[in-house]
């Protein structure tokens, strides 16, 4: 079925004068694989409502044009009907379902056409088998992991056989080997000729099945490419629109010149931050030692089992691994939130931060300062205004922190974690769903807290972030350390082990 | 052992009513039936759990609650007797909630000829409850690594605080998911003009049958019970006029 938008415009207010979209003239032929990419705001997911319906029969706002699904208007359609011809996946796999178990959520759809049961039992079980997930059948949506629920979420989907699939940031809260999973999925609807619109961040597995890859900006198609043009021009020329890397491989030479660069500048602000700090600690230690760490609900599956950690002090280490590795576990550990009461005794002491990968749950009070206020000992608010400072936030202290942007959330809860005084930062997926120059921001952030003396560990999925920031390594298999190795010199390796995970 | 949704609703409605008005022997056959259906489903440590602070709660309520105590006695009395009333319907929400699917509630209320416009915002609250309970856990999370804990000085000095602090997060990031879960809903063709089908079979059986049985028995032993009691009170007072 082909989709066209015929000279679209659409403004969420009353008036077409400050449109996202305008003027759109876009064609998606029958059977092709469309990615949209572009800078967060720029407009590409609302073309992607534009297109399964939720503009305008759902979003409200101001819209001019036509958006045809074969010949028909989505105008005139309503949005049952239009779900018939057109099955959509979106970003946050927490709230994409209606049910609590896996077999009724893939059922849904059927159910809601109206199939008889019968019918309905022999296409569940159809696609369970296509997308080889037996062992998901039965289970309580709530118990899976995001990997798994984003699965659950394509299979549901797939199970009313619409001709048109648009997916939304489908890998943003995914690894590599989730990823990988999510390609092939891809891979079979276009197999059977279904077109696919998939808006991503992370072009990287979409590379071999794509046919063209369109860039938007300020709510036009501004270019257009296949996978292979695009990959030609090479990652700078991908960097400067603000795209993420098109090959991962590619990633672990041109980081390494990068890295090189970059080091001699780390040394020299290294030192500046250890002069400063040795006033105040003289007998610093190299790195930070963690001894028996272990956690398990269950006694004959520990869930976490590492004798020690060592996290070289004042740098950024990653951990990497993939979902259900234990790493999450173990920033709960570090930060005194699960384990024996002894464990979280000791990590009052020692105290980890956790920047959790939805800030908006660690936001409470009513203005950015006194975000920064509440976590102090001593509430002083010239230094908390100084945090903020450093954290490019003070134009904002009196903002209500569930007022500002995402990145501008971000930073505020690390501005709550610097200024509760602990030494230890854990990130939780900083850098998921977030495009290429809100990457960099991310990580000049982190660079200079442990510039400041903080210790950061970051939990990540995104190897270009690791290779812009990060100097250490872990990496995680079954609640153990397999490995720990410094960044410098291991890019290629690194590349390698997180697309093989 | 599966009780229809409809079975399910009856004893809602039945015990919400019996619960909050009926006097101890009878509130307690009452709150036999969710025990006895939650033992079914082998949610033994929860059943132990909720048996053991219901037993206390009403024992000690009808122990103090014909002592004047002062208000001491009101502050230990009014808890006890918040959760020997409430206790059981808690227990009951649990059990619906965590036993019926959001497809056979919906059947079920279909084949009640009940319109989709009520049913549909009803289906969207069972699914609601376990999410609420999910993001108050993450934000209990974040508020523990403030060293903002329940019982601690800051808490105790101002806490209405505490409330705040754990609501506004809550409400942001609900009004948040419900809006994400009515975009995927639609966008899946759940809407109130179409006609729904359901995979699975619903029917009444053997045990829905005794169920029903069990629960009128309540009611009837809770008219006559409250009858009796009516005419021991006119007794009395024909005996004074």
């Amino acid at each position: 079925m082909n989709v066209s938008l015929k000279n679209v415009s659409f403004s969420y207010t009353e008036s077409l004068d400050d449109a996202v979209i305008r003027n759109l003239n876009f064609e998606i032929k029958s059977g092709e694989c469309v990615v949209l990419v572009g800078e967060s705001g720029c407009g590409k997911t609302t073309i992607s409502k534009l297109i399964n319906g939720l503009i305008p029969l759902y979003q409200s706002g101001t819209m001019a044009g036509d958006v045809l699904l074969g010949d028909k208007n989505t105008a005139d359609m309503t949005l049952a009907e239009i779900s018939r011809h057109v099955g959509s996946v979106f970003q946050n796999p927490r709230s994409q379902f209606f049910n609590i178990d896996t077999d009724s959520e893939i059922a849904f759809g059927c159910e809601n056409l109206g199939m008889n049961p019968e019918e309905i039992r022999e296409r569940v079980n159809r696609v369970v088998k296509e997308f080889h997930i037996e062992h998901l059948a039965g289970r309580n949506i709530f118990h899976l992991s995001g990997g798994e629920k984003q699965k659950i979420a394509c299979a549901s989907v797939s199970a009313t056989d619409p001709e048109i699939f648009v997916l939304d940031e489908p890998s943003a809260n995914l690894d590599l080997k989730t990823v990988a999973d999510l390609a092939e999925i891809i891979k079979f609807w276009k197999s059977r000729g279904k077109t696919v619109i998939i808006v991503e961040h992370r072009i990287h597995y979409l590379r071999e099945i794509a046919d063209r890859i369109c860039y938007v900006k300020d709510g036009r198609i501004a270019h257009e490419w296949t996978p292979v043009e695009l990959e030609s021009k090479g990652p700078e020329y991908a960097a400067s629109l603000g795209l993420r890397c098109v090959n991962l491989k590619q990633l672990g030479e041109i980081e390494d010149a990068r890295l090189r660069g970059r080091d001699e500048t780390s040394v020299i602000a290294s030192t500046l931050s250890s002069v400063i700090a040795s006033e105040a600690k003289q007998s610093l230690k190299e790195s930070l030692v963690f001894k028996d760490l272990h956690f398990a609900y269950n006694r004959n599956f520990p869930v976490l089992d590492i004798s020690e950690l060592s996290l070289p002090r004042n740098q950024i280490t990653a951990i990497i691994g993939h979902n259900g590795a234990g790493k999450s576990t173990l920033a709960q550990v570090l930060c005194g939130l699960r384990g024996t009461w002894r464990q979280k005794r000791k990590a009052r002491k020692y105290g980890a931060y956790l920047i959790m990968q939805d800030v908006n749950h660690q936001l409470f009070t009513e203005s950015v300062l006194d975000e920064i206020l509440l976590g102090m000992n001593l509430q002083d608010e010239n230094a908390a205004l100084e945090i903020l400072e450093r954290l490019n936030l003070k134009e904002y202290a009196n903002c209500h922190p569930m007022a500002l942007s995402g990145g501008q959330k971000q930073r505020v809860a690390i501005g709550s974690g610097v200024s509760s005084g602990r030494e230890i930062v854990v990130f939780d997926e900083p850098t998921s769903g977030l495009d290429y120059r809100q990457m960099l921001a991310v990580s000049a952030t982190l660079q200079k807290l442990a510039a400041g003396g903080k210790t950061l560990l970051v939990i990540t999925h995104d190897p270009e972030f690791i290779l812009n920031c990060c100097s250490n390594i872990i990496r995680m298999e079954h609640g153990k350390i397999t490995e720990q190795y410094p960044l410098q010199g291991n890019q290629e390796k690194l590349v390698e082990t997180m697309l093989n995970v | 052992m599966k009780l229809d949704p409809r079975t399910k609703l009856f004893i809602a409605v039945v015990a919400n009513t019996i619960l909050f008005s009926a006097p101890l022997y009878i509130s307690l056959t009452m709150a036999a039936l969710p025990t006895v259906l939650l033992i079914a489903e082998r949610k033994i440590r929860f059943v132990l759990l909720f048996a053991l602070s219901y037993v206390v709660a009403a024992f000690l309520f009808y122990q103090l609650k014909g002592q004047n105590f002062g208000l001491f006695g009101t502050f230990v009395t009014a808890p006890m007797f918040f959760l020997y009333r409430c206790m059981p319907i808690c227990v009951l929400l649990y059990y619906v909630i965590s036993t019926t699917k959001v497809n056979e509630f919906m059947a079920g209320m279909s084949r009640m000829h009940m319109p989709n416009k009520i049913t549909i915002p009803l289906a969207v609250m069972i699914r609601f409850f376990p999410t609420v309970f999910d993001e108050a856990r993450d934000i209990g999370n974040a508020m523990h690594m403030r060293g903002i804990r329940l019982f601690c000085l800051r808490t105790m000095k101002n806490p209405l605080t505490i409330l705040e602090y754990r609501l506004i997060p809550l409400l942001v990031s609900l009004t948040k998911i419900g809006d994400e879960l009515s975009v995927a809903a639609t966008t899946r063709g759940l809407s109130p003009e179409t006609r729904r089908s359901c995979m699975v079979k619903i029917g009444f059986h053997v045990q829905d049958v005794v169920v029903f049985v069990y629960c009128l028995a309540v009611v009837a032993c809770f008219v006559i019970a409250s009858r009796a009691k009516q005419s021991v009170v006119d007794i009395i007072s024909a005996l004074f006029a």
